[in-house]
């Protein structure tokens, strides 16, 4: 039985080894993007001169310290019980972690979506359920979603503690970057079917740069990566979509209803990046109610970063996970110091997991 | 006060240190490197395995199976054949009496299945809330007439690497039911392998099995690796990974190689042997689909290194800490 992806997979090496010829850096710029080129090991099949770095597209690696540490303050109160997903759980904050929280004997649950966040806080009615809100544009529409659910009910003991944030304006921000000196973006497949393609438009246009939106299996990857490489040749610029089985080019019109009913674009910051305009998501008046900075009465404090963690100069392509000094000393998956290296999707774990072969 | 946390008990590098520690204090001498049961000496093997489950009953089986299965097994991997079993039960106040008895009547059911006889036990009852329903503790000797021992010492450079089934079934079935997935078709693998490995222990070139139990395939092929100062390679697309758990793994961001099997067994075996090893395993009832899945190098000490079905190359390394699902 033939192979189908895996021919796609060698085809596509065997088409790059002779279309690139002279140094090309892309950005992958979604976490599920990195994993699966990590696992596939498909960086042995890159011709030479073609590099790819991991860009600000792991949900957790981007929340900023302040923002962790607000969760961790929430958890600390006896009547909320925290519902997170599940990559939040070891995320180091300035003193804690939800994980070692928990051991301490903090109410933290891990939950699929934030409609089971919902369904805990129906089922206690005794005790306030906050649910930790992160993600792109592919979980705030189910945030919105669940919130609207919960004022139609009137469930009076569930709150959101929003970290969302939005995927174009930072691009923007890494598109700018002189010293970054991109070839190109990998667009996120997930994000795009929400948002469609016209938000990438400002990368051609004013920064001259390909775009490609890919799926995630890595024979899709290879497909992006290769109208990358001949968009570039062809040195022309414009949003292309290699996953147009999933994207249209409007987007998901009710995701994108949701998300304007609820929120409303604010500023936001970023870890490595620091404030980015109409970067983020913030609670429309209406739904302040569930609001759980509003509701707990607590405010975001600035925080320090973990000495040494350069987790921010890998969210933002200054730097590889190998060109971290505590990348695979101090710093591993089981005693993780930055973020990058907790989530199933930072790329410093990815690195660990899947690619310190490439060193031995 | 040092709290210990879930990731200490979800296999992996966490779980080795608790368990280092706990020699440590204990001033306990065990013979190295650990495997999952001890040989005594006259071929006398000796395991014993706490279960907790939850959910208790899953497809496939419930804690009453699994816990004389992962016995079962842990003496086979050292070519013990099961001969006793002790048993302890701990529930919790108000636990059903009609489940427990279901639970241990089919449990006896699979010893008397193949010769394991269960000759002394042990239950309490603790107050409600003290514990989640029921514990069973299983202790299991068995006995060797193998004249060259089975372990991780026996392995050697140029060994194949044979595993009897596919991967993922056990801990993608409970990751389903644990986080209200729907269940695909998924049945656990759960399995007594006595009777599949047991032709195996007439050949000479046998060298060591283990099961692939909490922190999956990914977690025991490390062990061997660095326990023995060998490399190990590995062939993806040999090893058989039914489509419901890549599903499941594709939806919570799990790595098959890192579910629990609880009826999959790793072998190394001489070259030599392996044809003969892969039809023995494969004329059994647990082993039909029994595969090579790579070999044993002296490149690369300590590691192990995936060839992926794209024909990139990366490494595999045992998961870390508590398998958690990811955010989308």
């Amino acid at each position: 039985m033939i192979d189908l992806p895996r021919e796609r997979v060698l085809a596509a090496a065997s088409a790059l080894r002779s279309l690139v010829d002279r140094p090309l850096k892309f950005m992958e710029v979604c976490g599920t993007h990195t994993v699966s080129i990590y696992r596939s090991g498909l960086r042995a099949l890159f011709p030479e001169g073609l590099s790819l770095i991991s860009g600000p597209g792991c949900p957790v690696c981007v929340t900023a310290q302040e923002e962790i540490d607000s969760l961790l303050r929430l958890s600390e109160r006896k009547d909320i019980i925290i519902a997170t997903y599940g990559d939040m759980l070891r995320v180091p904050g300035s003193s804690t972690s939800l994980a070692e929280a928990r051991a301490h004997g903090a109410s933290v649950r891990v939950v699929l979506s934030a409609a089971e966040a919902l369904q805990l806080a129906r089922e206690t009615p005794d005790r306030e359920v906050v649910f930790a809100g992160v993600g792109f544009e592919t979980t705030a529409p189910a945030t919105a979603a669940v919130l609207l659910q919960a004022s139609r009910e009137k469930v009076r003991n569930f709150a959101v503690l929003n970290l969302h944030k939005t995927v174009p304006a930072v691009l923007e921000v890494l598109a700018a970057d002189s010293e970054l000196s991109l070839d190109g973006f990998l667009l996120p497949g997930h994000v795009s079917t929400i948002l469609g393609l016209r938000p990438y438009g400002p990368l051609p246009e004013k920064y001259g740069l390909p775009c490609v939106v890919a799926g995630f299996e890595p024979d899709q990857i290879m497909a992006g990566i290769t109208l990358l490489v001949l968009q570039k040749r062809r040195g022309i610029s414009g949003v292309q979509s290699a996953y147009p089985e999933a994207v249209r080019p409007t987007g998901n019109r009710k995701a994108k209803r949701l998300l304007e009913t609820v929120f409303e674009e604010a500023d936001s910051i970023w870890r490595g990046l620091g404030q980015i305009p109409r970067s983020g998501l913030k609670f429309k008046a209406a739904f302040s109610a569930y609001d759980a900075r509003v509701r707990f009465g607590i405010s975001d404090l600035p925080a320090r970063e973990p000495a040494g963690c350069r987790c921010g100069d890998v969210l933002a392509g200054r730097i590889q996970p190998f060109g971290c000094p505590l990348f695979a000393n101090r710093c591993t998956p089981e005693t993780p110091v930055g973020p990058c290296m907790v989530s199933s999707e930072g790329s410093c774990s990815a690195a660990y997991r899947y690619g310190r072969g490439d060193r031995l | 006060m040092k709290p210990i946390s879930l990731s200490q008990g979800s296999g992996g590098r966490q779980s080795q240190r608790l368990v280092a520690a706990i020699l440590e204090a204990t001033g306990a001498k065990p013979e190295l490197p650990l495997e999952d049961c001890a040989l005594l000496g006259e071929g006398l093997a000796v395991t014993i395995d706490g279960y907790t489950v939850s959910p208790l009953t899953f497809p496939g089986g419930h804690i009453g199976k699994l816990a004389v299965c992962g016995t079962v097994n842990d003496l086979a991997c050292r070519g013990a054949r099961p001969l006793f079993l002790a048993l302890s039960v701990i529930a919790e106040e108000g636990f059903d009496e009609n489940e427990l008895l279901g639970y241990l009547g089919d449990a006896a059911g699979i010893c008397s299945g193949i010769g394991l006889r269960i000759v002394t036990g042990d239950t309490k009852v603790v107050p409600k809330g003290q514990l989640d329903g029921l514990v069973l503790t299983t202790c299991g000797i068995g006995k060797s007439t193998r004249a060259a021992p089975l372990g991780i010492p026996s392995i050697q450079e140029g060994d194949s690497l044979l595993l009897t089934g596919p991967i993922g079934l056990h801990g993608a079935t409970i990751a389903v039911l644990r986080y209200g997935l729907e269940s695909e078709g998924l049945v656990s693998d759960c399995a007594p392998l006595w009777e599949t490995i047991e032709p195996l222990l007439a050949f000479d070139g046998l060298r060591a099995m283990r099961d692939c139990t909490r922190g999956g395939l990914a977690t025991v092929l490390c062990e061997w690796a660095e326990a023995s100062g060998l490399g190990i390679e590995i062939d993806e697309s040999a090893v058989l990974v039914p489509p419901p758990v890549i599903s499941v793994c594709d939806l919570l961001g799990f790595d098959p190689f890192h579910l629990a099997c609880e009826g999959c067994m790793l072998i190394a075996v001489s070259p030599e042997e392996t044809k003969p090893a892969l039809e023995a395993l494969r004329a059994s009832r647990y082993g039909k689909d029994a595969v090579k899945i790579g070999i044993v190098t002296e490149n690369h000490p300590g590691w192990v290194t995936l060839n992926t079905r794209f024909g990139g190359s990366r490494i595999l390394d045992m998961p870390a800490g508590e398998i958690l699902p990811r955010i989308c």
